[in-house]
C-alpha cells in the first residue's frame, strides 16, 4: 500500500481538524498531535513521509521539534513543513538549520498547503492507489 | 653763589695766579737779585693761593647744595604727582637738566606701574568673570542628567558633571585635568574622543550607540548593563583652532525597552490575531471548495467561522481597551452604580458556559446596600473576565463560588472569584497579570490571549482605584477578589 502518513501538529484544534480534512480527502493518512512532545511520541512508532506542524505550541517549538525528528533514526530526510503565525520575523538560516522544507504563514489556504504536499511527495496516494 | 658763577672766578684766580707767576718767572730771568721785585711776586702768589682756597671753598658749598637740592627734589618728585615749581626753580639748570632726564624716567616708570596695575585690576575681573563663569557652567552641567564630559587637546578632563562620574566612578573632584583614559579605562567613548582629536579637520559632530556596564560600589553585584548614545562634537576657539572635545552620554536604556515592549507588543496581536483569521480563512476555503461532505458538516464549519469571528473581535476590543487605558485615552463615565446587580448580571451571562462543562456555579453575592462610583461596562467586563477565567481553568465536576464582603468600617467591597480549579503554579503569580501571559500547563486547556487579566487590572486599579488579588494552591483551586472603594 503507497498511502503516504502525514503527521499535522498543532495546538489549535481547529487548524488541525482544517489541514486533516484537506489532506484526508486527497488520501493522505493522517496523524495528529497538539504539542511536539506528543508528535515524537508519534513519531517514534509511526512511519512518517511529512510533517506539517505550527510555530508555536505549548513547550517545544515547531523548529525544536524539527530538529528533534531529524535527529531520530531513518527521519533525517523527513519533509517538514512549518505553519507560523509570526509573519517574517524566523531567519531562513534558522529554518535552512532546522530542515524545514516549507514555511507557510498564517492565515495559510489549505490548498496551498495541499500543493506544497503534493510538491514535496512526488507520488501522491491518489494516483499510486490501485 | 652757584656752581656756574664759581667756575668762573676760580678760572680767572688760576688764570691770575698764572700770569703773576709767569711775571715773576720772567723777572727772574732777566733782572735777579732785585728784592722789592720777589717781595711783590711773593705777595701776587700769596693772594693766588688765598684766591683759590676761597674759590675751592665755595665750590664745595654750592656742590653740598647742590646735593641737598637734589635729593629735595627727588623727594617732592617721589612724593608728588608733578614736581613743584618752587622746587623746580631752587634747583640750577645743571641740575634741572639732570633732573628733567631722571624725571622722564620716573614719570615713565610711573605710567608704566599704572598700566601694569591697571592691566594687573583687569586681569583680576577677568579671573573673577571666568571663574563666575565656570561656577556657572559646572551648576549648569551638574543639572543636566546626561553625563558630561568636556576634554582639552591633551585629552585632558577639563570639565566634568556628577551624571559622568556616577556612571563611570570616578571621583568628580579628583577628575580635574587627568587623562581621560585614566577615568574611562577600557572605553570605546576614549577611542574615539581621542580619534577626533587626533582627526581636528573633522568637525563634525559623531555619535556612537554603547552599552556599559556602571561601576558599584563595593558588595553591591547588581550590574544591569545601560544603553547610551554617546555624542562626540569637537570644540574650536572663535580662530577655528582646535580646543578640545565635549562628549554627552544619553541614556537610552528605557527608551530601548518601550521600543522593545513596542515590537513585542505588535509581534504578540500580530500573532494572536492570525490565530482565529486563520480558521475562518481555512473553514471558508473548505466551504468554497466543497470540502463539506454534507450540510451537517457545513453547519459546523459556519459555527466555527462564526465562533472564531467572535473571538477575533472580542481581541480586538480588549487591544484597543488595553491601549485606551494605558494611554490614558479610555472615556470613562462613572456612575453610582450597585455592584451586586452587576455581579448577577455577570452570573447571568457565565452560567451556560458553567452548565456546559458541569461546572457548579454558586452564586453568594447579597443584596448590598451601597454604592460604588465606576463605570457600568468596565467593572461589568473585568467580573465576567474573572469568572470566565475560573470556569475556563476548572475541569468539569468542580465549582465557582461568587461572594461579596464589605469591609467593617463600611469603606471597601471585596468581590472573590473562588474555583476548585488546576491553580496557578507559584512562579507563574508573579506574572500572571503581564500583557500575553499564559501560563504554559495551562494552554491546551483552553484558549486564551493572555489579554483579559491585564486587562481587568488596569480597570480595576489604574481606573477605579482598587486592588486586584490572586491567591491559588495548584491542584486545588485559585481565589481571585478585587477591592473597590464604596461611595460614601
Amino acid at each position: 500500500m503507497s498511502e503516504k502518513t502525514i503527521m499535522v501538529v498543532d495546538d489549535e484544534a481547529h487548524i488541525l481538524h482544517v489541514v486533516s480534512l484537506k489532506l484526508g480527502n486527497a488520501d493522505f493518512h493522517l496523524l495528529t498531535a497538539a504539542d511536539a512532545e506528543e508528535a515524537l511520541e508519534i513519531a517514534a512508532t509511526n512511519a512518517l513521509d511529512l510533517v506539517i506542524t505550527d510555530y508555536q505550541m505549548p513547550g517545544p517549538t515547531g523548529l525544536e521539534l524539527a530538529r528533534r525528528l531529524h535527529a531520530q533514526v531513518g527521519k533525517r530526510e523527513l519533509p517538514i513543513i512549518l505553519l507560523t503565525a509570526h509573519g517574517l520575523t524566523l531567519e531562513q538560516v534558522e529554518l535552512t538549520r532546522a530542515g524545514i522544507a516549507c514555511c507557510l504563514s498564517k492565515p495559510f489556504s489549505p490548498r496551498e498547503v495541499l500543493a506544497k504536499v503534493h510538491e514535496l511527495l512526488p507520488e501522491p496516494a491518489a494516483t499510486t492507489a490501485p | 653763589m652757584r656752581k656756574s658763577t664759581t667756575r668762573v672766578c676760580l678760572t680767572l684766580a688760576l688764570a691770575l695766579c698764572l700770569l703773576v707767576a709767569a711775571t715773576y718767572w720772567l723777572a727772574l730771568q732777566y733782572a735777579p737779585q732785585t728784592t722789592w721785585l720777589l717781595l711783590r711776586g711773593g705777595l701776587v702768589v700769596l693772594a693766588a693761593i688765598v684766591c683759590m682756597a676761597l674759590g675751592f671753598h665755595v665750590l664745595q658749598r654750592d656742590w653740598a647744595q647742590d646735593r641737598t637740592d637734589l635729593l629735595n627734589f627727588f623727594k617732592t618728585a617721589a612724593l608728588a604727582e608733578a614736581p613743584n615749581a618752587a622746587t623746580l626753580a631752587a634747583v640750577t639748570p645743571d641740575a634741572r637738566a639732570a633732573f628733567d632726564r631722571v624725571l622722564q624716567y620716573i614719570t615713565g616708570l610711573r605710567r608704566r606701574v599704572q598700566e601694569l596695575t591697571l592691566q594687573r585690576q583687569e586681569l583680576e575681573i577677568q579671573l573673577r568673570l571666568a571663574e563666575v563663569e565656570q561656577r556657572q557652567t559646572q551648576t549648569l552641567l551638574n543639572g543636566i542628567s546626561d553625563a558630561v564630559l568636556v576634554t582639552n587637546e591633551f585629552d585632558e578632563v577639563l570639565l566634568a558633571n556628577p551624571g559622568a562620574a556616577e556612571l563611570f566612578g570616578f571621583g568628580l573632584a579628583t577628575a580635574l585635568r587627568r587623562p581621560v583614559s585614566e577615568l574611562l579605562p577600557d572605553s570605546r567613548v576614549v577611542h574615539d574622543i581621542v580619534e577626533l582629536r587626533q582627526n581636528p579637520h573633522r568637525t563634525a559632530r559623531r555619535t556612537l550607540d554603547l552599552t556599559i556596564e556602571p561601576k558599584h560600589a563595593a558588595g553591591t553585584n547588581a550590574i544591569t548593563p545601560r544603553s547610551f548614545t554617546a555624542t562626540l562634537a569637537p570644540v574650536t576657539d572663535p580662530h577655528g583652532l582646535f580646543g578640545g572635545v565635549v562628549t554627552v552620554l544619553h541614556e537610552t536604556t528605557r527608551e530601548r525597552q518601550i521600543a522593545r515592549m513596542k515590537n513585542d507588543f505588535v509581534s504578540h496581536v500580530s500573532h494572536e490575531l492570525r490565530t482565529p483569521l486563520s480558521s475562518i480563512t481555512a473553514y471558508a476555503e473548505l466551504l468554497v471548495d466543497g470540502e463539506a461532505a454534507d450540510e451537517k458538516t457545513r453547519q459546523e464549519f459556519y459555527q466555527v467561522i462564526q465562533n472564531e469571528a467572535n473571538r477575533l473581535s472580542r481581541l480586538i476590543d480588549n487591544i484597543l481597551n488595553i491601549s485606551r487605558i494605558e494611554s490614558g485615552m479610555v472615556r470613562v463615565s462613572k456612575v453610582p452604580i450597585s455592584l451586586s446587580t452587576i455581579l448577577k448580571q455577570v452570573l447571568e451571562v457565565a452560567r451556560p458556559s458553567a452548565k456546559d462543562k458541569n461546572i457548579t456555579l454558586v452564586d453568594q453575592v447579597s443584596q448590598g446596600f451601597f454604592q460604588i462610583n465606576a463605570d457600568r461596562d468596565m467593572i461589568y467586563q473585568a467580573a465576567l473576565n474573572l469568572v470566565s477565567n475560573a470556569i475556563k481553568y476548572t475541569p468539569a465536576g468542580g465549582s465557582v463560588r461568587v461572594a461579596m464582603q464589605t469591609a467593617t468600617d463600611g469603606q471597601q467591597v471585596t468581590v472573590f472569584i473562588h474555583d476548585t480549579g488546576v491553580g496557578i503554579p507559584p512562579e507563574a503569580l508573579d506574572h500572571l497579570f503581564e500583557k500575553f501571559y499564559r501560563v504554559e500547563a495551562h494552554k491546551t486547556m483552553a484558549k486564551g490571549s493572555g489579554l483579559g487579566l491585564h486587562l481587568t487590572r488596569q480597570i480595576i486599579e489604574s481606573v477605579h482605584d482598587g486592588a486586584l488579588r490572586v491567591e491559588s494552591i495548584p491542584g486545588q483551586g485559585s481565589t481571585f477578589s478585587f477591592t473597590l472603594p464604596i461611595l460614601q
